[in-house]
């Protein structure tokens, strides 16, 4: 197996644009909030992982395309929002439709084949997704949510970690070319 | 245009996706006394431009019609100078409506307190035209059954007598004049005495050098001198000093003989009562001083004295002290 790690001095012609067999974007985005909220059931320990995140994230550099990458992110966080208990709906919207913008925007930039690179991505993606949903809360609903603790940096590694292995997985699903 | 948002598509859908998710949580939201953030945000965004708007319109009409639209301003301010004149004259009629209704009220109270005393309420409409004498003109004359010797008062103290009658006035010595005098007293220790007016100021004398005298003690009328009933307020000590033969002693006369208005002649030469000891006379007991303890005087129609008034020319005269 080979890895290629592209840069943006690289033209967008050069870097792949992955497809799916029908369905399985949704699916897929479905299945993660599902299990996200099938999961918390059992354990606080699932609150480590934000599947939601990971799939935005993941899709978002498959697909290069930045309009879809933030339509699908803010789907699956509104989403989110709707299974929340006490959420607004939006504050999760917002934050994944940002990501799966800027996921997209760097995906058709820099391939992201490479598990170190997936792992980066998704750390720093992590941080940017916190950064923008506790502005939110900050700025619109008054609460003092932290933009940075010890116990996000850990997450952050958690999902990274996951993403790993998850992206590689999701990777069969692609339709060859 | 449409090359424009073509060329920027993607990030024109981002930013209506994250506004209309803001729009959507603004709605959501609620902030203080349960106000939607969506109204917040409209106030916020609407109140800047609405008082904006009212400041600028108030200045523009505060400069068309201040500084442009002045038809008519120049009568409206004569008008209003005229009305403003008026108002003043008007305002200093009524102040002095006032003082004088209140010196009226004053001897009013002082009529109900000695209803039993005949008294002519008079005012001053001139005085001597001679500085060297101390005379006062009343509008009170014959016509009011006024006579000669009888006492002139006001709610402070004794003012002078009767010295001529007119028709409709009559004048009055006062006190303070050098040809004057009244029996006189001392309040604390009723050593007698007589008030007597000079040049440059009141004296009582024919007090002997033994007799403790001291500033401040009051001098009462005596009514030996059968013009000014007995116990009625004339002044206070200024400063006593021994003389030869008799002490010198400066007085201050209670009553503002400088600035008389209104004041009262009694018709009779009866002493005034403390009304709230009147019962206690009807019983045989003595009576203390009357203007001293009643508060302030009142005035009386000739009528109002009714009989008693014409019985007061059978009043001896009394000499000049």
């Amino acid at each position: 197996m080979s890895y290629t790690l592209s840069t943006g001095a690289q033209s967008e012609s050069n870097i792949e644009v992955h497809k799916y067999y029908g369905g399985t974007v949704i699916a897929v985005a479905f299945l993660a909030i599902v299990l996200q909220a099938f999961l918390h059931k059992y354990g606080r320990w699932s609150e480590l992982v934000d599947l939601p995140l990971l799939v935005t994230i993941y899709f978002g550099v498959s697909r290069r395309n930045p309009v879809t990458g933030l339509f699908l992110g803010a789907a699956i966080g509104i989403m989110q929002d709707a299974l929340s208990h006490d959420n607004p709906i939006g504050l999760y919207g917002i934050a994944k439709t940002l990501v799966g913008y800027l996921a997209s925007t760097v995906g058709a930039r820099i391939d992201t084949q490479h598990p170190a690179s997936r792992f980066i991505l998704v750390f720093v993606f992590f941080h940017f997704h916190q950064a923008v949903f506790a502005l939110t809360e900050r700025v619109l609903l008054n609460h003092p949510a932290p933009f940075f603790t010890w116990s996000l940096l850990r997450d952050s590694l958690v999902n990274a970690t996951l993403a790993v292995v998850l992206f590689a997985a999701l990777d069969r699903l692609r339709r060859q070319s | 245009m449409d090359t424009l948002f073509s060329r920027h598509r993607a990030l024109a859908l981002l930013a209506a996706a994250i506004l209309s998710q803001v729009l959507l949580l603004a709605f959501q939201i609620k902030r203080e006394h349960d106000v939607r953030l969506i109204r917040v945000w409209s106030a916020a965004a609407v109140t800047p431009f609405e008082r904006g708007a009212t400041s600028a319109l108030s200045r523009i009409d505060g400069a068309w019609s201040g500084y442009v639209w002045l038809r008519g301003t120049r009568a409206e301010n004569a008008r209003l100078r005229d009305e403003v004149d008026a108002l003043r004259l008007r305002n200093q009629e009524l102040e002095g409506e006032s003082a004088e209704a209140q010196r009226a009220g004053l001897l009013l109270n002082f009529r109900d307190a000695h209803t039993e005393t005949p008294m002519v309420a008079a005012l001053v409409i001139g005085a001597s035209a001679d500085t060297s004498s101390r005379t006062l003109t009343l509008n009170r004359g014959d016509r009011d059954h006024i006579r000669r010797n009888m006492a002139v008062i006001t709610p402070d103290g004794i003012v002078g007598k009767i010295v001529e009658v007119f028709a409709s006035t009559s004048q009055v010595l006062l006190i303070d004049d050098k040809d004057s005098g009244a029996g006189a007293l001392l309040a604390d220790t009723r050593t007698h005495g007589v008030v007597k007016g000079g040049d440059t100021d009141t004296r009582l004398d024919y007090v002997v050098n033994d007799e403790q005298v001291h500033a401040g003690e009051r001098i009462l009328t005596s009514g030996e001198d059968r013009i000014f009933p007995k116990d009625l307020l004339i002044g206070t000590v200024v400063n006593a000093k021994p003389g030869v033969p008799f002490q010198v002693i400066r007085v201050r006369p209670a009553a503002r003989l400088d600035r008389l208005e209104e004041v009262l002649i009694l018709l009779t030469q009866q002493e005034l009562k403390n009304p709230s000891e009147s019962a206690d006379s009807t019983a045989g007991q003595s009576t203390t001083p009357g203007i001293l303890q009643t508060p302030l005087p009142a005035a009386v129609t000739p009528a109002a004295a009714g009989p008693q008034a014409k019985t007061v020319p059978s009043a001896p005269p009394a000499p000049r002290p």
